[in-house]
């Protein structure tokens, strides 16, 4: 045993010694290749000497594996520079605000929402005239996008470069309301364009098919464990009855005055649908109690007919599906609306998103080097890095054109470690990037999504529903982008406000009255289902909830001023 | 009659404090000793009191102490004017006694029945698996405890169909008034074990020939259990009993948030989500703390309280 020790320590000190060795000579290389490069390029802007950033992001990366990856090593051969990452775990509002209060910033941070409690503790830097002098990839990137980056109407300074894909399309629908292929599929592909066709389609095939595969059927349920209510329960109130994603919020086009949208009459009617469906027990009677895997679990079993939901949360359950081989449970997403008289509107164009994005702050030691970086990421030569990989290694070029051989296709599809092994799309989040659809000077698409990929995703099954309704994507069923105005004033659910203002207070009292309400509501008998819901609102007016719409709409037209001057 | 009195009052404290000395003197090996300990306690119990300035302030991160906006008591009385307040004080009260009860009482009686169990090999099975469950997180109890009492293939409402006692399954988790059972039924069956441990080392304590005296003058197990065990752990009760008295308010959230849905949120919010969702949620660092001093200030009043009325009845004291 000591024996085996001592030979253990010896192999530790020799190769401890050996380390030191080779960090020494590698440190005399580097000092001397800097000397060398500050001899020759003193006067060149674009030095290569290596340094060291910071990084903190709210989004953890589960792919982040420092510079060592092909694309990593790319980047550090190119700029010089390496990344050091840190990533929120848990709350990251916390972190900042710890971050805030000890004055210790990260050379680039990426706060999300939270950015407001940075720029208030005067811990970024104003990037207007950094991006002026030494950015135009940035420049020719953003555009006049770059307008929406400003901070506020007082204080035009940009902190934050918007890192959500630029010009990007959309292919999925995202949300909408979801049917097996097996219920379409026996009623012989009706047209479900209202939420009384969703209805008809899960009660018919309910009461032929009581049970499924022995165990009872579920006609419909919902996904309401904590904040997942507002995916699968509210936020469809609002599509349903031609909003589009503003969170909490619905803003009148004509007037561009925002409400809390459950305060609308029509969404009362929405309510008053799911109201019915539980009074019929065609709603899963565990639907607000159940947590979020029960409610995959019964999705993967195949016994639920009908979902309203974002497809994010049901993608588990989905595979799951695919996996057993049950292409008939799987689902198909249609636009239902309340009534003929809405268009169902998830493909309406928010312009694009600026809000969230990456700052250089007050603590960076080389700022013009860090622009410099940023600048280089919105280059086609990183954006093509990011997203194709190494030449050679991760695609060729064949005819002009970028291939990406099937076999590594393959790989990239199922390896889960694909990206953390490779570095592709694991720092395109750093940085401007373009979105989904936005094509090079050579005719192809900067990221590898195109709609050919979806499709060639697609089961059989799904093909066929889809070629019995005359669409070759789900999207087709859906009203597009062009068929609707683009917001002016973005995503109101992007609008920040002061932390401790009133209207913070009030908008999470209006949220824990909404919990509490709309649940009380569906599951109430019929006749009762007007008096909730008028408590619902005498509750949300005792808080104040049209103060708090005033204070919120003030914000959204100095946003809607401060976007489109 | 005059002056020895006053001899007294100035001749006992020089004697006292040169005793003193004289003790720290002969014990400086020991004072030296629990330097380091004085010092932790200083550092991490008491030093952090002074957060608590954060209370009377419109604290914002990243401005010094001096820069922090001044407000006095306004925190205060927003808190104890918002109704909200209330409701979740009746419920962090009503399922703090709940807990404070079954809680208490459960383990000594499972204590008392396992301590009278002969076959050892047994007992100490049924020791160790009953305790098992407290090393397993709130949060997959919570799945195994909604899961259980779901319509949907639930295993108590199987049963309670299967006997005919209920013709449709029950719905235990929406019944507003039934959360609080939920939560206590979930705690005890948790810890219940655990915390019988130091109950059952109390008994290990007791002198067996007080059993074998009683034994001979013809006392049955009942009146073993009744006249010699309970009075054995008696002291060891009342130490807990007047800690988890003190501890009251402070029953943390993670039970309520985890076993909790929106539909019964009325009967399930609890203080420390309320400080959590309105104070540091919503970055009111100040009204958190605020509603962190007032927790501790219950809890200290609660401690005190439950200590004076044990030492003054049964002579039992934590102080």
């Amino acid at each position: 045993m000591k024996h085996w020790f001592g030979k253990l320590l010896g192999i530790f000190l020799v190769l401890s010694l050996m380390v030191a060795l080779a960090a020494c000579g590698g440190d005399e290389d580097s000092s001397k290749q800097e000397e060398k490069d500050s001899d020759s390029m003193a006067s060149d802007d674009d030095s290569l000497e290596p340094i060291t950033f910071t990084m903190f992001s709210a989004d953890t990366n589960p792919s982040w594996d420092g510079m060592n990856s092909a694309v990593g090593q790319a980047i550090q051969e190119a700029t010089g520079v390496t990344l050091e990452a840190d990533f929120a775990i848990g709350d990251p509002k916390e972190r900042i605000a710890l971050m805030a209060a000890g004055g210790e910033y990260p050379d680039f941070i990426l706060p999300k929402g939270d950015g407001d409690l940075l720029v208030d503790a005067g811990a970024m830097l104003d990037l207007t005239d950094l991006i002026e002098e030494h950015a135009p990839n940035i420049k020719a990137m953003y555009g006049d996008y770059l307008k929406r980056m400003r901070w506020s109407e007082d204080d035009h300074s940009i902190y934050f470069l918007a890192t959500a894909g630029v010009d990007e399309e959309y292919w999925s629908p995202g949300t909408g309301f979801w049917l097996q292929h097996a219920v379409v599929e026996e009623l012989g592909y009706p047209e479900i364009n209202t939420v009384e066709d969703f209805e008809n389609a899960i009660r018919t095939y309910y009461e032929k098919h009581p049970e499924i595969d022995g165990q009872p059927t579920i006609p419909l349920t919902l996904n309401a464990d904590d904040w997942r209510m507002l995916i699968s329960v509210t936020n469809p109130a609002v599509f349903a009855t031609g909003g589009s994603d503003d969170g909490e919020w619905v803003v009148d086009f004509e007037t561009q005055e925002a409400t809390l949208h459950y305060r609308r009459p029509e969404e009362r009617e929405y309510f008053r649908w799911l109201n019915h469906l539980n009074a019929e027990g065609l709603l899963d009677p565990e639907a607000f109690v159940q947590q979020y895997d029960q409610y995959v679990a019964k999705i993967s079993s195949g016994r639920v007919l009908g979902l309203i939901d974002a497809d994010w949360h049901i993608a588990d359950a989905q595979t799951a599906l695919r996996e057993d081989g049950k292409y008939e449970r799987m689902y198909g997403v249609y636009p239902a609306t309340l009534t003929k008289d809405y268009k169902f509107a998830t493909f309406q164009s928010s312009g694009y998103l600026a809000g969230w994005g990456i700052g250089i702050s007050v603590n960076n030691p080389d700022p013009v080097r860090a622009i410099k970086f940023l600048d280089w990421m919105a280059s086609d030569e990183a954006q093509i890095l990011h997203n194709w990989g190494v030449e050679g290694e991760h695609y060729t070029i064949e005819d002009g054109k970028r291939v990406i051989s099937p076999e590594e296709m393959e790989k990239r599809l199922s390896d889960t470690e694909y990206n953390k092994r490779t570095g592709i799309e694991v720092f395109r989040a750093y940085g401007p990037n373009w979105g989904d659809g936005v094509l090079d000077p050579s005719g192809q698409t900067y990221t590898i999504n195109t709609p050919d990929q979806i499709k060639e995703n697609y089961t059989e099954k799904e093909k066929e529903v889809l070629a019995n309704y005359g669409v070759e994507m789900w999207k087709d069923l859906y009203p597009s982008a062009d068929e609707f105005p683009v917001k002016p004033w973005g995503a109101a659910w992007q609008i920040n406000w002061e932390s401790d203002s009133d209207i913070a207070l009030k908008f999470q009292r209006a949220q824990d009255t909404m919990y509490r309400r709309i649940p009380e509501a569906i599951l109430a008998k019929p006749e009762d289902f007007d008096k909730v819901y008028d408590t619902f609102m005498d509750d949300l007016d005792k808080i104040g909830v049209e103060k708090m719409e005033a204070d919120f709409n003030e914000l959204l037209q100095a946003k809607i001023r401060l976007w489109n001057d | 009659m005059e002056v020895s009195p006053e001899k007294a009052h100035t001749a006992v404290p020089v004697k006292k404090k040169k005793s003193f000395w004289k003790t720290a003197l002969d014990q400086k090996l020991l004072y030296l000793m629990s330097i380091p300990f004085v010092i932790w306690v200083f550092v991490f119990n008491y030093l952090p009191v002074w957060g608590w300035t954060m209370a009377f302030q419109n604290f914002r991160p990243g401005r010094a102490f001096t820069e922090q906006e001044w407000v006095g008591l306004t925190h205060f009385i927003n808190l104890f004017q918002d109704d909200y307040f209330y409701l979740v004080l009746r419920n962090t009260v009503a399922m703090s006694v709940m807990l404070l009860v079954a809680g208490f009482t459960i383990p000594i009686i499972f204590a008392v029945l396992l301590n009278e169990v002969r076959h050892s090999l047994f007992k100490r099975s049924v020791q160790t698996i009953s305790y098992l469950p407290h090393f397993v997180s709130w949060v997959v109890v919570a799945g195994i405890v909604t899961k259980m009492l779901s319509t949907d293939g639930g295993i108590v409402n199987d049963i309670l169909m299967a006997l005919n006692i209920v013709d449709s399954p029950v719905q235990f988790m929406s019944k507003e008034k039934w959360f609080w059972w939920i939560v206590t039924f979930s705690d005890v069956w948790k810890e219940m074990g655990w915390n019988s441990i130091i109950f059952l080392a109390a008994m290990a304590g007791i002198d067996p020939q007080l059993y074998e005296a009683a034994k001979v003058d013809g006392a049955g197990r009942w009146r073993r259990i009744w006249h010699i065990t309970l009075p054995g752990i008696r002291p060891t009760m009342m130490v807990i009993l007047i800690l988890s008295i003190g501890g009251m308010i402070s029953i943390g959230f993670e039970r309520q948030l985890l076993l909790g849905n929106s539909l019964v949120k009325e009967y399930s919010d609890v203080l420390e989500l309320y400080a959590l969702n309105y104070g540091i949620g919503l970055g009111r660092y100040s009204y958190g703390t605020a509603i962190g001093i007032f927790n501790s200030i219950v809890s200290i009043v609660l401690l005190l309280l439950a200590n004076g009325i044990f030492k003054r009845f049964t002579k039992t004291s934590v102080m």
